[in-house]
């Protein structure tokens, strides 16, 4: 599994702080779910080669169980992408 | 107080940048640095050599500039990924970036090296393997990719350093520890190459140590002028110092390999035309001007021939390089199929020079130098392929030759994220 690029819907407040507040992703029939996160448990400014992200570890409430998720925002094209594990 | 220079070098700089692009932007598990993995150009394309190489691959003797099929015979089982010069650009400028918050005095010397005075800072940072060592794992944990960091007192013996043991180590090589050097075989000497070592070992010099120790005059009557630099070298002797400004350009060059043999005069002055178009854009974009036209040609049979000539006045008109490099080529060119072409410009004039105008020029000078800045500022707005001349239109050449290709740019990948 490769990291994926998904859809975000996300908060960029005064201080230019960004808070992701729901994402869709696709379940076992292929049929798009939005979720909306409930929690961002932390996040990291990353540059590896050269480029740079914001990684947010955060929670989600999928099927009544809390599961944490990694997304990253790419700061230069304005993508959002799921991380794999 | 002597000087302290650094000399910092990713190991295996293109292998690596694309190792840590694949691990944490695509997402891949597999660590190119630790298979047998290069990066290579495209053999279709005739551009087939090894640019950088994993450490599992050097054990199998696999060496940069090898060809493909070369590299395959020694290790089938050799991963080759495309080049991603985006991503190298895009490394290349953070890791100057990390340099620059060490030191103000930083000269990139490569796109994957760099020297960095860090006289004086003993205060800030503590000893200079300390320091070294801090830069080291500060590139490794923030950008994700490993260097090494050469100390001295002098440029040459600090890139000598970085040489000795990779990958991800700091070494000293300080003048009082410079048999550490002369160790090493003379080939392994910044500004010795093959021919060079060739001629040095026929004269029996087979160490850094030996050709130090050799008469400077034996040298001299062998080597002419370069043979006092490599004697300097030898000995640790380098006075440059550490300049954070590049030099401004001493000449402007393309050249490229043709996916095919080129056997008739038409189709190599198509090409000649689009590389004089990169090399004039280039010469324009620096306000500079050329005076030296100079054509060069690589046949099948890896024969190089070239031929110069110089302008009536200087210029950086397409048009104008374009019909001088087709004159030389003319009287260059003895029908050999043709592998690869080159057109380079020297004697370069800076700034608004007054252009000597010729009378039977019949004022064209002043429509194509206009046409040559319109067509620049459209290429800069909306991209290189926005405008280009017609005889280019669905041609097997690209209308603006040499440098990096847009293809070798951004790497295609089936899935996943793919560009930065």
């Amino acid at each position: 599994m490769l990291h994926m690029p998904v859809d975000v819907i996300a908060t960029f407040n005064v201080q230019g702080k960004i808070k992701p507040n729901f994402i869709r992703l696709e379940d076992e029939y292929h049929v798009l779910q939005t979720y909306k996160i409930e929690n961002i448990i932390f996040s990291r400014e990353e540059k590896y080669a050269g480029i740079p992200v914001i990684l947010f570890c955060c929670s989600i409430m999928r099927d009544g169980c809390m599961q944490v998720i990694q997304i990253k925002y790419h700061v230069r094209t304005h993508q959002w992408v799921l991380v794999s594990d | 107080m002597d000087n302290l220079i650094f000399h910092i070098d990713v190991n295996s700089a293109f292998l690596s940048w694309e190792a840590v692009y694949r691990l944490h932007i695509r997402g891949e598990k597999t660590d190119l640095r630790d298979i047998p993995s290069a990066v290579g150009g495209d053999i279709k394309k005739r551009h087939g050599i090894i640019l950088a190489r994993s450490t599992p691959a050097k054990k199998y003797g696999v060496r940069t500039g090898d060809t493909i099929n070369d590299a395959l015979k020694l290790c089938p089982n050799l991963v080759l990924v495309d080049p991603h010069y985006d991503l190298y650009e895009s490394c290349s400028e953070a890791f100057m970036e990390i340099l620059r918050e060490f030191s103000p005095c930083v000269e990139p010397y490569s796109v994957d090296e760099a020297f960095c005075d860090m006289t004086g800072t003993v205060g800030l940072y503590g000893s200079a393997v300390v320091a070294a060592t801090f830069m080291k794992d500060k590139i490794y944990n923030e950008l994700g990719f490993t260097v090494n960091v050469g100390i001295s007192t002098n440029k040459i013996l600090a890139k000598m350093a970085s040489d000795l043991k990779k990958p991800n180590l700091v070494h000293t090589l300080f003048p009082d520890e410079i048999e550490k050097m002369w160790r090493l075989p003379v080939g392994d000497l910044f500004f010795v190459g093959p021919a060079t070592r060739r001629k040095l070992h026929a004269l029996g010099i087979h160490t850094i140590g030996e050709l130090a120790n050799t008469d400077l005059d034996i040298l001299r009557s062998h080597f002419k002028k370069h043979g006092e630099v490599i004697y300097s070298f030898a000995n640790g002797i380098d006075v440059s110092v550490v300049e954070e400004e590049a030099p401004p350009n001493k000449g402007y060059g393309n050249s490229t390999t043709i996916p095919f043999d080129v056997d008739d005069g038409s189709t190599a002055k198509m090409v000649l035309l689009s590389l004089a178009e990169k090399v004039c854009t280039r010469l324009r974009t620096d306000a500079a001007m050329a005076t030296v036209v100079a054509v060069s040609i690589v046949d099948t049979y890896f024969r190089h021939a070239s031929h110069q000539m110089q302008l009536f006045s200087p210029s950086n008109i397409t048009n104008e390089i374009y019909r001088a490099a087709s004159r030389l080529f003319d009287e260059l060119w003895d029908g050999s199929p043709i592998r690869q072409l080159g057109v380079h410009t020297s004697k370069i004039i800076r700034g608004d020079s007054s252009k000597q105008i010729n009378i039977f020029d019949m004022n064209r000078y002043e429509k194509l130098s206009k046409l040559d800045v319109a067509v620049d500022t459209i290429r800069e707005r909306y991209g290189e392929d926005s405008v280009k001349r017609a005889i280019f239109l669905d041609g097997p050449i690209y209308h603006m030759s040499g440098g990096i290709s847009p293809e070798k740019r951004k790497a295609k990948y089936r899935e996943g994220i793919g560009n930065l």
